[in-house]
């Protein structure tokens, strides 16, 4: 359980496309090789005396949904900032759709949709004049097109209903906010989508919704970027990880190869963790005492052959299950150590 | 929920979106262009795609003349604008004995206003003097105000930077604006003051001069004109300065204060002796050369001196308007 081994054979931020790797994932691979969507490297960003964000280098695979974890103030926000061209690097380069960031901005961003921070609309002007404002805007839109764009996209996040759309934007709830952020997102064809928090402030259905409306974007072929700090949702919604904290990424990879970067273990639950350990070793199984209680290596045993070494032993086993790294675990592990 | 229309125009999309994007594609090793990106498979809208890379400049000035400029605060300083000429008007033809030695008063705030007792085509030129010292710029800098600050403290500002709307455009659509909030203002003064003037008013189609001659209708409402425009580009070169202040504070409020603030400075300044060297340069010291457009026959150098000092504030606001949305936070 060393932090070097994992971070050592997580990160994965390398320039070679991911079909070059030995071991292969789960499931069918969804991103294609080649340039990634957005590539960041040597990213700082400096307010006054406040790091917030220190030599970074991520790449989003084209294809990817990739998650940006990390705990609130680690610079996720900073980095989408950065990402978008809304804010300037202290140092460092940013890529995005192939394009240098911010001075290429306007070949790549008429392909990117983004909500970041919160939605931002005019208070007094209804739902649907917003949408229309932020169309008017967008350059791949013809204007004969607008109209429909902004339908679809009111219908897309469930805010058709006429009751939603002509009413003030200040009169909106948290959610409806959301959803109206995501319409602006989903007005164009979209090759890049970036969301920060896409589920903040929305109910259970809410979140389906926006998990929905992800997993139709990445259907369409559009690469997604979301920031998170909801483990549960990056974990159901997202094909790649990075993980950040205070400012540097510690982990980037896929999902399933960080969830298995520390190999299978049985973890038993015991009154007697000496007696067990002592067990263990006896017949040379790999084991160790963690939080109360004994893991066994699964690497080159059968979990049968640790229970059965265990029982003839006479160690009282309450419970043995296997063990099963959450992404919260990982995160935990991650972010603490980082600390 | 993709809708099974998009499934259908998918190909075609991908056909006309090509050629289309060709004429504005970066360079042809750039490496999106070079790998099919899945993203060409998005499902489109409906055949209404552009291989643009920024929205239509008129799109955009429709856009924020329809949603930017018709907000409730626009109506309101139009409104209490109105009432302006309308109060002179009904005030003039209203006043008794009291009135009357107002107008023998020196001065030019009650003289003026008594000066236009039957003879409404003063009206308007009184009115744009009036309206010039403190409500026509609080107006416009509420518009400028609206344009940059307010975008970016509700949030929308971010909105359109990554539609995108380059910076430099956003700076040109705000200008504009806020230029056509000035333009409302300088006309509901002129146009509302020459209704009132004749029709409260009256005066038989002449204006009597300051100077004591008469002149006719139509060099009467050449000389409307020439004070409407005037004052046009003094409103003009005020929301340029607004919109600098707007474009360097997070703080919608800052701007119109910082407006009034600098009016009342000026005026202060305006009026010490020894720094009389200064007046040359405020802007708001010119603002009573108006009243020169009812003198016969009319001097030209205030008239001039202010036009040209407004100009530069306008060149120098719009000026540092674009420099700090370029540098800005968003």
């Amino acid at each position: 359980m060393s932090p070097a081994r994992r971070s050592g054979g997580a990160i994965c931020a390398r320039p070679e496309p991911p079909d070059d790797q030995p071991t292969p994932s789960v499931g069918p691979r969804q991103w294609l090789p080649g340039p990634p969507a957005a590539r960041v490297r040597g990213l700082s960003k400096t307010y006054r005396r406040t790091v917030a964000l220190d030599s970074v280098d991520l790449d989003v695979p084209t294809g990817s949904v990739l998650g940006l974890l990390g705990p609130n103030g680690s610079g996720k926000t900073t980095m989408l900032r950065l990402l978008l061209g809304l804010s300037r690097p202290s140092g460092g380069s940013v890529e995005l759709l192939g394009q240098p960031m911010p001075r290429a901005a306007g070949r790549a961003l008429p392909h990117v949709g983004a909500l970041v921070e919160e939605p931002g609309f005019i208070p007094h002007l209804s739902g649907r004049h917003n949408l229309t404002r932020c169309a008017a805007a967008e350059p791949l839109l013809a204007t004969s097109a607008i109209p429909d764009a902004v339908e679809t996209a009111l219908r897309r996040v469930g805010l058709a209903s006429a009751a939603a759309a002509d009413r003030p934007y200040r009169t909106y709830s948290l959610g409806m906010k959301q959803r109206l952020g995501l319409a602006a997102v989903v007005l164009a064809p979209r090759k890049l989508v970036v969301l920060d928090e896409p589920t903040n402030g929305l109910d259970p259905a809410g979140t389906r919704d926006v998990r929905r409306l992800i997993a139709e974007l990445h259907a369409s072929g559009a690469t997604v970027l979301l920031s998170s700090h909801l483990l549960t949702e990056v974990e159901e919604t997202c094909t790649h990880v990075a993980v950040l904290t205070t400012g540097s990424v510690v982990a980037t990879g896929e999902l399933a190869e960080l969830l298995e970067a520390d190999g299978p273990a049985l973890q038993i639950h015991t009154s007697q963790p000496n007696a067990a350990l002592a067990a263990l070793r006896a017949a040379r199984i790999p084991g160790y005492a963690e939080r109360g209680l004994v893991v066994a290596d699964l690497s080159d045993t059968p979990p049968e052959l640790v229970l059965s070494a265990l029982v003839h032993a006479g160690v009282p086993v309450a419970e043995a299950r296997r063990r099963r790294t959450g992404l919260e675990e990982l995160f935990v592990q991650l972010t603490e150590d980082g600390a | 929920m993709t809708v099974p229309a998009d499934r259908a125009t998918r190909d075609t999309t991908r056909d006309t979106a090509a050629p289309a994007a060709a004429p504005g594609a970066p360079a042809p090793d750039a490496p999106v262009q070079a790998t099919s990106c899945p993203g060409d498979r998005a499902p489109s809208v409906a055949a209404g795609l552009t291989g643009r890379r920024s929205a239509p400049l008129p799109r955009l000035l429709r856009s924020e003349l329809r949603f930017g400029l018709a907000g409730p605060r626009t109506l309101i300083t139009l409104a209490v604008l109105s009432l302006i000429p309308l109060l002179i008007g009904i005030g003039v033809t209203a006043r008794g004995p009291a009135g009357d030695a107002l107008a023998a008063a020196p001065g030019p705030g009650p003289g003026l206003i008594a000066a236009i007792t039957g003879n409404g085509l003063m009206l308007p030129i009184s009115a744009l003097r009036v309206t010039l010292f403190l409500l026509m710029p609080l107006g416009v800098s509420i518009a400028a105000a609206d344009a940059l600050a307010g975008e970016a403290a509700h949030g929308s500002l971010r909105g359109l930077l990554l539609a995108p709307i380059g910076r430099g455009r956003l700076v040109a659509v705000k200008a504009f604006g806020v230029l056509a909030v000035a333009v409302l203002e300088v006309a509901v003064v002129t146009v509302l003051g020459l209704v009132a003037g004749l029709t409260f008013v009256g005066g038989g189609g002449q204006l009597l001069t300051l100077s004591g001659t008469s002149v006719g209708f139509g060099d009467a409402m050449a000389r409307i004109g020439v004070a409407a425009g005037w004052a046009l580009l003094q409103v003009a070169a005020v929301g340029a300065v607004a919109l600098a202040v707007s474009a360097l504070t997070e703080h919608p409020l800052v701007v119109p204060a910082t407006v009034l603030g600098a009016a009342i400075v000026f005026g202060v300044l305006n009026v010490i002796p020894s720094l009389g060297w200064l007046r040359p340069v405020l802007l708001t010291s010119g603002w009573s050369s108006v009243t020169d457009l009812l003198r016969d026959p009319v001097p030209t150098d205030g008239l001039t001196h202010s036009a040209l000092l407004a100009a530069a504030y306008l060149v120098l606001g719009l000026a540092v308007a674009v420099a700090g949305t370029l540098r800005r936070e968003a």
